[in-house]
């Protein structure tokens, strides 16, 4: 009805009414926009305080919080790490076994699944299981913090939040994920072995000869930068979410949501982006 | 010691603050009363700096500190210690590790020296035999007596109380006037926010009334119940009609508004 008013004919109204939808949908893009670019600066510049404040983790009350954390992290993920790792090995070498075995070239199997694991998949699930268990924790911990005021109370102390809090979080988690995955690496390739030995005939050792002659230390240290990448991204998005958090238990909820979903994101992408700068 | 000339502050929008003047005296205790969205726990959020000003001046212990960085806020804020609303523990420490935090973080004094300064506190906020206890496995009451006992570890020379009483039993309420009346003993500074009239009465040496984002009304105890402004008796009487009943429809909600702007 308004539409009609304000434009006078239907046909003029249509036309304002799409026009008035298009320009809200891009003023609704560019607050999205904005606020994603203000997010960013904030992760970044929480980054670069955390690493300013790297020399203060040398005392032994920090020390101590950062190893609680790692062993708190590693025993929270170790389980799913294990079982995702296992048949995610399995299902790849199910999956490239039975194609190669038609070629009859199944005793290829060691290095598609060796490779895969180490260079790619490893990192990948690791960082996927820590962000889903560890990130969206860290993001809701936070949040709950800066909500019940326990974040200004520390301020007010002239306790630095980002020493406090931040620093044994991203340390903990860039050292924890290297280590998770090449665990899942290992259980992974052992997977494998199992369904290439028992569903598919391809004996032991030959499954780790081709697997470890045809892995490079490339692929190795490939698998691990990227293991460390994902760390560093998976806790300081958790942080930055956690910081941002406002109102009560609903924004505690939509900062660990956020948490997950930008991880993921950044994941992926930065995971292509590095196997093409290894790779090429 | 403390005093606010002129401060406006908008959040969301909204003004909170419009020309607030205050001034607390040294060992002075003044109470901050008002309804809920008139910008108490605001001012008190400035004179911390935990929230800047617009425009306006706040100086607090000698200092013009309105404009200060965070990082130069920290010669201030050690001799202030600040009570939140629910004590605001870190639910992973127990009682005796949260109060002697900042005092560990400083790194000024020996392990002895601190676990000494611990027990002191503790008894003075009647919290001994509950030192080893978790937050979550105390009272409300005996959680704000430890966030108490925690502003107090560092002898600050101003307390600044965010609603020291809200969801008390009369007898926990009582507990926390007697150790506000105890640091006015020691000649502390202190503003208390609170909705609580009984405490109110009983702690204040000077009271204000905030309506609209600054000062309606000022004096004493005696002052502010003889006054023959209608919004003080209709604050002080709990009235539902009168002048500061419009306020309910003009701001709704101060819940957003405790937000620190330090990132």
């Amino acid at each position: 009805m308004r539409r009609t008013e304000t434009c006078g004919s239907g046909r003029v109204a249509h036309r304002c009414g799409g026009w008035s939808e298009m320009s809200g949908w891009i003023s609704g893009l560019g607050a999205f926009l904005g606020r994603s670019a203000e997010t960013t600066g904030y992760g970044l510049v929480l980054l670069g305080r955390t690493l300013f404040h790297l020399p203060h983790l040398l005392t032994r009350r920090r020390i101590r919080d950062t190893l609680d954390l790692c062993y708190t992290y590693c025993t929270g993920s170790f389980t799913v790490t294990a079982v995702v790792a296992l048949f995610t090995g399995m299902i790849l070498a199910l999956n490239s076994g039975l194609s190669l075995q038609e070629l009859g070239q199944e005793a290829l199997i060691g290095r598609i699944v060796a490779v895969s694991l180490i260079r790619e998949m490893g990192p990948f699930m690791t960082a996927l299981i820590l962000t889903a268990s560890i990130g969206s924790g860290i993001a809701a911990e936070l949040g709950t913090m800066k909500v019940s005021e326990e974040i200004d109370a520390l301020r007010i102390m002239s306790i630095s939040p980002v020493r406090f809090l931040i620093l044994p979080r991203i340390v903990a988690l860039t050292l924890v994920t290297p280590v998770l995955t090449i665990f899942a690496g290992l259980i992974g390739i052992l997977g494998g072995m199992f369904v290439a030995y028992f569903q598919l005939g391809v004996g032991w050792m030959a499954f780790q000869n081709d697997g470890l002659e045809f892995l490079t230390q490339k692929d190795v240290f490939t698998g691990l930068f990227k293991s460390v990448v994902f760390g560093v991204t998976i806790a300081t998005v958790g942080c930055t979410q956690g910081l941002l958090t406002r109102g009560g238990a609903t924004g505690v909820g939509q900062a660990a949501r956020r948490a997950v979903v930008v991880t993921f994101l950044l994941v992926i992408i930065m995971g292509y982006y590095i196997t093409w700068a290894v790779l090429t | 010691m403390i005093r606010l000339t002129n401060v406006h502050k908008q959040l969301g929008g909204r003004k909170i603050l419009d020309g607030l003047s205050l001034e607390v005296k040294e060992g002075e205790t003044l109470v901050i009363l008002g309804r809920s969205g008139t910008g108490k726990s605001v001012t008190l959020r400035h004179v911390i700096g935990l929230l800047t000003p617009d425009s306006g001046q706040i100086e607090v212990l000698g200092e013009e500190i309105s404009q200060h960085r965070p990082e130069n806020l920290r010669t201030v804020r050690r001799r202030i210690g600040y009570l939140f609303q629910d004590g605001a523990l870190l639910d992973w420490l127990n009682i005796s590790d949260n109060i002697g935090l900042p005092l560990r973080e400083r790194r000024e004094h020996s392990e002895k020296e601190i676990v000494d300064r611990i027990e002191e506190v503790l008894v003075d906020v009647e919290l001994d035999g509950h030192a080893l206890k978790l937050p979550s496995e105390i009272s409300g009451g005996m959680r704000k007596r430890a966030g108490l006992a925690r502003a107090l570890v560092c002898h600050p020379e101003i307390m600044l109380h965010d609603e020291p009483t809200s969801g008390l039993d009369p007898i926990s309420s009582s507990v926390i006037n007697r150790l506000i009346m105890k640091l006015k003993g020691m000649g502390i500074t202190q503003m208390v926010v609170t909705h609580d009239m009984g405490s109110a009465f009983e702690v204040a040496d000077r009271i204000a009334l905030l309506h609209q984002g600054t000062v309606r009304a000022l004096g004493t105890s005696d002052e502010i119940r003889q006054s023959t402004d209608p919004a003080v008796q209709q604050f002080i009487h709990g009235i539902v009609d009168g002048p500061l009943a419009r306020e309910i429809r003009e701001d709704p909600d101060s819940s957003k508004n405790n937000e620190s702007e330090e990132s």
